[in-house]
Order: structure tokens, then sequence, then C-alpha cells
């Protein structure tokens, strides 16, 4: 199949699942068995797809389709990949978390339907969001993540979650907004230096011309990208709608809006840096992406070491990661740019894990406050075990994955000249390794509470989480060849030496280290 | 009167419109000024497209019309009229202050609007202005009002800003473009409804006060 196929039978796929997912809310009785079987059979095709297109991208092409309004390039690979593996590991995690709220009578068989609806709905406006070439459809797709997960925060219609998506619906609308007028303030700029118009919309060719654009414009329009965007990529101070969305939401809803939603947008910020920094100098994108990266570390540290909800204690941990990724995007240079590509990895996999975790515990023992909920281990073993890896993991303890994108990310600092910033940094880090041991110990070991059945949740709940860990630990010990080719080109593209690679690209020397 | 001139006309008349839209207490109502308010969004189109001479206007202002002047009004006037009743939440402000504040937007949106040397921004600088402010008014309403269905008439507010900008400064972008933005535009409106009625029902009130039960 050619590219441009791919992309679309993709895109196709997760339409019609989401519109049969809906749809079998008419079936009555057999509801929710046709629903699960239509979320799991199109979830599976979407990541088969996902993987071929990846294949064609590691052999050095790059895809297009609908006339170069869709592309994917090895940056956007990355992120297309997360999507489909997230989307498809919390997909197979919610059969287990929703069947127990159908059992609790949280939602009814109709509600189901509506629920696995928009969550392939959702996978769709990511998708869209990092495969767009488009500025402007980029930005409808940003907004259509908002549109179609706003349903999967409030879907259980309790004042609490009703709030939450309130306030997540009127935040994030408003958010995005501000970027339309980046993303028109470069069009715009773009515009008058190309011709013809529809290609001044095209970040592959505006990238090409970036140099001659015009710089206080580009500037405006960065601000506005960044605080527009950064409001759904989980960075402070945009993040108010984050606590209360992850901790309303399901638990797969939430890993989804944690571990692929906020990268879709960073990307969206990262493509529009690259122009800036092609257009402005470097510096000026980098700074700005170093002080909501530091500030959002530091910030989410404070939350997190008082947080007694272990969803929202998740919640200000997805703003430090993200956070620490804009720190690394910010501090800039093959060494930033590949550690932040990293942790976006990283944290993608660890949060998804973390949070589908959760869910066991809610599942469990019917509550998300830390202090009733004790000795995990004794109740739940498997789920015990997995989740206490997990902290550890998350918390950037080696062998696991994070560590190595947090030292990657310090070393880029310490090189680039912020030795004392990286200092402070790693104390808040290890604040945050210090929050989680408390968790830890208060929640996962120790006695069980009296009167408590033993036993673990269904299969479908414990799988996911052991296939994530296995994940995190096989790139903690060594990252996988194609994950380093993909890392080292994307590099590339992120700080503008080549686009679009061509077939006979030799990665640099500073990106060779990876290997 | 040149034409440059009606448009920066046009463009004040939607900052009036959109203090109406603010100031009206019943929703109904305000759903009719929306509809108002497009309907000089679209004279604006039909107005900048005569004068550049950009067809792809023509085709904006056709779309806005059905679904700025018409379709979201009546989705607001029919989902919110049942509304009117409820008594009306007092407006975090007076309307001095909103229009004190409408004027300190404007000119902090010249200021905004006055390094961008772009030769479209030239000649509409007071419609990009107003754009802006426009926006920018759309955002204090959200921010301002204690009623949730004013927040979504702020939303609409904010939208009709952008899409004025959008038309200033990118007109030339391929119709498809502003078919996703306006496809957004209308199913945020849907969602907005959906949600705030929703909330009417499980709270019994649209006071935003009383969605505060999160925190920390």
């Amino acid at each position: 199949m050619t590219g441009a196929v791919l992309i679309e039978a993709l895109l196709l796929t997760l339409l019609v699942t989401s519109l049969a997912a809906f749809a079998t809310r008419w079936l009555g009785s057999w509801t929710v068995r046709s629903v699960e079987i239509v979320h799991l059979v199109g979830l599976t095709l979407a990541l088969l797809l996902t993987g071929t297109i990846i294949a064609k991208v590691l052999r050095r092409e790059t895809l297009y389709a609908l006339g170069d309004w869709l592309f994917v390039d090895s940056l956007g690979a990355i992120f297309l990949g997360l999507i489909a593996v997230v989307g498809f590991l919390s997909g197979v995690y919610s059969i287990g978390y929703m069947r127990h709220g159908l059992a609790k009578a949280d939602l009814d068989p109709r509600g189901l339907a509506t629920f696995y609806g928009f969550f392939s709905l959702f996978l769709l406006a990511m998708s869209m969001a990092v495969l767009s070439n488009n500025l402007v459809l980029m930005w409808v797709a940003i907004e259509g993540t908002t549109l179609s997960s706003v349903f999967l925060v409030g879907i259980y219609g309790t004042r609490t979650s009703l709030e939450a998506a309130w306030k997540y619906l009127v935040i994030c609308t408003v958010g995005v907004a501000l970027g339309l007028y980046g993303t028109v303030l470069v069009f715009a700029s773009a515009n008058a230096v190309m011709a013809p118009p529809g290609s001044a919309m095209l970040w592959t060719e505006v990238m090409k011309h970036a140099t001659s654009l015009e710089p206080a414009t580009i500037s405006m329009a960065f601000v506005f990208v960044l605080i527009g965007f950064g409001t759904k990529a989980e960075l402070f101070p945009m993040h108010g709608w984050l606590p209360d969305a992850l901790s309303g939401a399901p638990s797969p809803a939430s890993a989804l809006l944690s571990g692929a939603l906020a990268n879709c947008a960073m990307l969206v910020i990262v493509r529009h840096a690259a122009i800036a920094a092609l257009a402005v100098g470097p510096h000026f994108p980098q700074t700005l992406l170093l002080v909501f990266g530091v500030l959002s570390i530091v910030v989410g540290t404070l939350f997190i070491a008082v947080q007694r909800d272990v969803k929202r204690l998740l919640a200000y941990s997805s703003l430090e990661n993200m956070g620490m990724i804009a720190l690394g995007f910010g501090l800039g240079g093959p060494l930033g740019v590949a550690a932040a590509l990293l942790h976006v990895i990283n944290h993608s996999l660890a949060k998804t894990m973390l949070f589908c975790g959760s869910g066991n515990i809610v599942i469990k023992y019917g509550t998300r406050d830390l202090r009733r909920v004790k000795g995990m281990l004794k109740t739940a073993p498997f789920s015990g075990v997995l989740l206490m890896v997990g902290f550890l993991a998350m918390g950037g303890i080696p062998p696991f994955n994070v560590f190595l994108s947090e030292f990657l990310t310090v070393t880029a600092g310490v090189k680039a000249g912020y030795g004392w910033l990286m200092v402070v940094c790693l104390i808040f880090l290890t604040v945050i390794l210090a929050s989680f041991v408390r968790v830890i110990s208060g929640s996962i070991l120790g006695p069980a509470p009296g009167g408590m059945s033993r036993g673990d949740p269904s299969a479908w709940t414990l799988a996911p989480l052991a296939v994530l860990l296995a994940l995190m630990l096989a790139i903690g010990v060594h990252v996988p060849g194609p994950m380093v080719q993909l890392m080292s080109d994307a590099t590339e593209t992120v700080l503008g030496i080549s686009p679009t690679h061509a077939a006979d690209t030799a990665p640099t020397k500073e990106t060779t280290w990876l290997k | 009167m040149k034409e440059t001139d009606l448009i920066n006309s046009l463009a004040g008349l939607l900052i009036f419109t959109s203090l109406l839209v603010i100031e009206t207490r019943r929703p109904s109502r305000a759903a009719q000024f929306y509809s108002l308010q497009s309907l000089v969004l679209v004279s604006i189109f039909v107005a900048v497209g005569h004068m550049t001479g950009s067809t792809e206007l023509y085709l904006w202002a056709a779309s806005s019309l059905l679904t700025k002047v018409i379709l979201v009004p009546a989705i607001l006037y029919f989902a919110l009229r049942k509304f009117d009743a409820v008594l009306p939440l007092p407006s975090a402000m007076r309307i001095a202050a909103v229009v004190v504040l409408a004027a300190v937007v404007v000119v902090g949106c010249a200021l905004l609007v006055a390094p961008i040397t772009l030769p479209m921004a030239e000649a509409f600088r007071p419609a990009l202005t107003v754009s802006l402010a426009h926006f920018f008014l759309g955002i204090a309403c959200i921010v301002t009002q204690r009623n949730i269905i004013k927040q979504i008439f702020g939303y609409c507010l904010m939208e009709n800003g952008s899409h004025l900008t959008l038309a200033l400064l990118a007109n030339q972008a391929p119709e498809l473009v502003e078919i996703g933005i306006a496809t957004d535009a209308v199913f945020a409106v849907v969602i907005f409804t959906v949600l705030a009625r929703r909330i009417q029902r499980t709270f019994d009130s649209l006071d935003s006060d009383d969605l505060r039960t999160l925190r920390g």
C-alpha cells in the first residue's frame, strides 16, 4: 500500500470504529458485547496500520496524503506511534475497567457505547493533529481533541465530573483559540513571502522559507502558540483544568488525556518553535520553553508533595513531566531535543501505566483517597507489585526508562551551561521520588484493612500494565535501534537541519551518541 | 466613504453588538443579538471581499450566513429559551465597568497590533484591532460572568473575533480551512449547550460559583 492509502486507512478505521461504537447503543441486550468487539477490533487494526506506517518512515520515506495536507515524518511517527500504543493498551484496559463501572451501575450499556464511541473519536482527532502538515488543520484537530474528549471526562454525569468537564471545555477552548491567533499570524507572514497561498499553510513549505519570515510577527505568533497550545500541553500556568479533568475521567480516559493528548499539543508547539527558531533565532523560542518548563516542574512538584488523591497526584506529575519535556526542547541542541523526545515516549508509557494502575485501586477500594487505601500488596498482589514498580520507575529509578531521559535532560542542561538550574531540578526530582515512596509505603505496603477480600481485578486490567512495564524496562535497559533512528532523524527535523529528510541523509555527529 | 472606512466602522459596530450580548439578561434575546452581530460580521466579509477581490471571502460570507446568522443562534435560542424565566444572576461587573473594560481592551489591542507590518495589516489596522479586542472581550465575558449560559455567549463572541482576524489576515486560505474552523465552532456550541443543560439538571443552578467543589 502507498503512504497516502495507509494514512487514509488509519483515519477511516478510527472514524468507522467510532461510528460503529456509537451505533451499538440501539442493539439492546447485545450492546455491551458488540461494542467491546468493535472497540477491540478497531484499535487492533489502527495499531497494525500505524506499525506499517512507521515501518515505511523507518525506511526514510516521508508519507503524504490528501494533497500534502497530511504527512508523516520521523517526528510525527514518534507521536503517532505513541497514540496507537497508548490508545491500544488503555483501550484493552478499559474493557475490564468499564465492565466494573457497568456492574456498579456508574453507567448503563448505552453510556458504555457513548464512552467507546468518543474513545475512538478522540484517537482520531489526536491522530489528525500529529498527521497534519497544514497549520490550520493542526489547530482544527487540536480543537477537535477537546470537543471529542469532553464527554469522556463527564461520562459519569456526577456533579464533580460535570464540573470537571465544564472547566476543561471552557479553559481549553479559550486557550486553543489563542493558538489560532498564533497560527493565523504565521500564515499571514508566510503568505507575504510565499506563493501560492495554499502552500503558505503547509508546515514543510513554511520551514523552507522560514528564514525570510518577518521576525516581529513570528515572535508574537509563537507567544500566542505557546500559551494557546500550552493549555492542552499541560503546562503551568494554563493547567487549571488538568487535575479536575484527569481525576474526574474514567482511568483509561485519564491515561489518554495524559499519555497521548498532551504530546499532540506539544508537537504542535515544537513545530511552531522550529519555524520561530529559523525566523527569529533559536534563543527566543528556547528561552520561553525553558521558563514554562521549569515553572511547570516547580509547581507540579509542590502539588505532588501534598496530594492525597492518587489521580490528582498523577495529574500533577503530568504537569511536572510535560515541564521536563518543555525544558528539554528549551535547552535545545541535539542532546536537549533528543532527551525531550525520549522523555515524551517514556512519560507516555509510564503515565498510561500508572493511570490504569490507579484504576485498579479505584476498582478494589472504591476510592482515590490514598489515606483510605492500605496494604494493596496483600489485597491485590499483582496490581500491588505492578503499581509499586511503576511508581518507582516514574520516580526515576534505574534501570527503567524515565531515569534515562531525565538523566539525559540534566546532562543537556549542564552542557548548555545551566548547571545551577539542573541542581535545582534534581532537588525537585528527589522530592517527587520521595512523594512516590510515601505513596508506596502508605498505600501499597503495610497491613491490609480488615474484611477485604483478597484477589486482583480481571486479567483485562492486569495485562496492559504488565506490557507497559515490560516496555519501560526494555527501553530503560537498551533503547531499541528503530527508536534511536526515529529520534535522531526527528531531532534533526526539530533543529531545522533537514525538514524533509532525503533518503541518503546520514545522522549528524551530534546524534550518533544515541547509538 | 472609502471602503476601508466602511470596513473599519462596521468593525466598530461589532464591539457595540457584543456589549449588547454581554449585558442582555435573557438567553433568547442574547441569541438574537448574537445573530445580529454575525450579520455585521458577514457584511464585513462581503466588504473585504469586494475590496480585495478575494472570492474566498464571498464563500466565507455564505457559510457564515448559514452557520452563524441562522444555525448557531437557532440552536442557542431553542436550547436556552427555557432559562429565560430563571432569575437572572447578578453580573460580576456593572455596565459602566464593562464599557470601561471594553475601552481598555481596545487600546491594549491597538498597541499589540501596532508592530505588525504585514501588507494586509496596514490597510485594516483599526479592524484588526477590533477583531483582537473582540476576542478578548469574549474572554472577559467568560471570566466575569457567573452565569454559565453567558460563558457560552462569551465563547461565541471570542469566536467571531478570531473569525474576523482570519478574514483580514488569511482570506486567501483555501475554503476547506474555513469549513474546518466553522465545523469546530458549531460542534463547540452544541457541546457547550448540552453540557450546560446537564449541569443545570444536576446542580439545579446556572451559577458558576456552584461549580467549585474541586480544589487543590
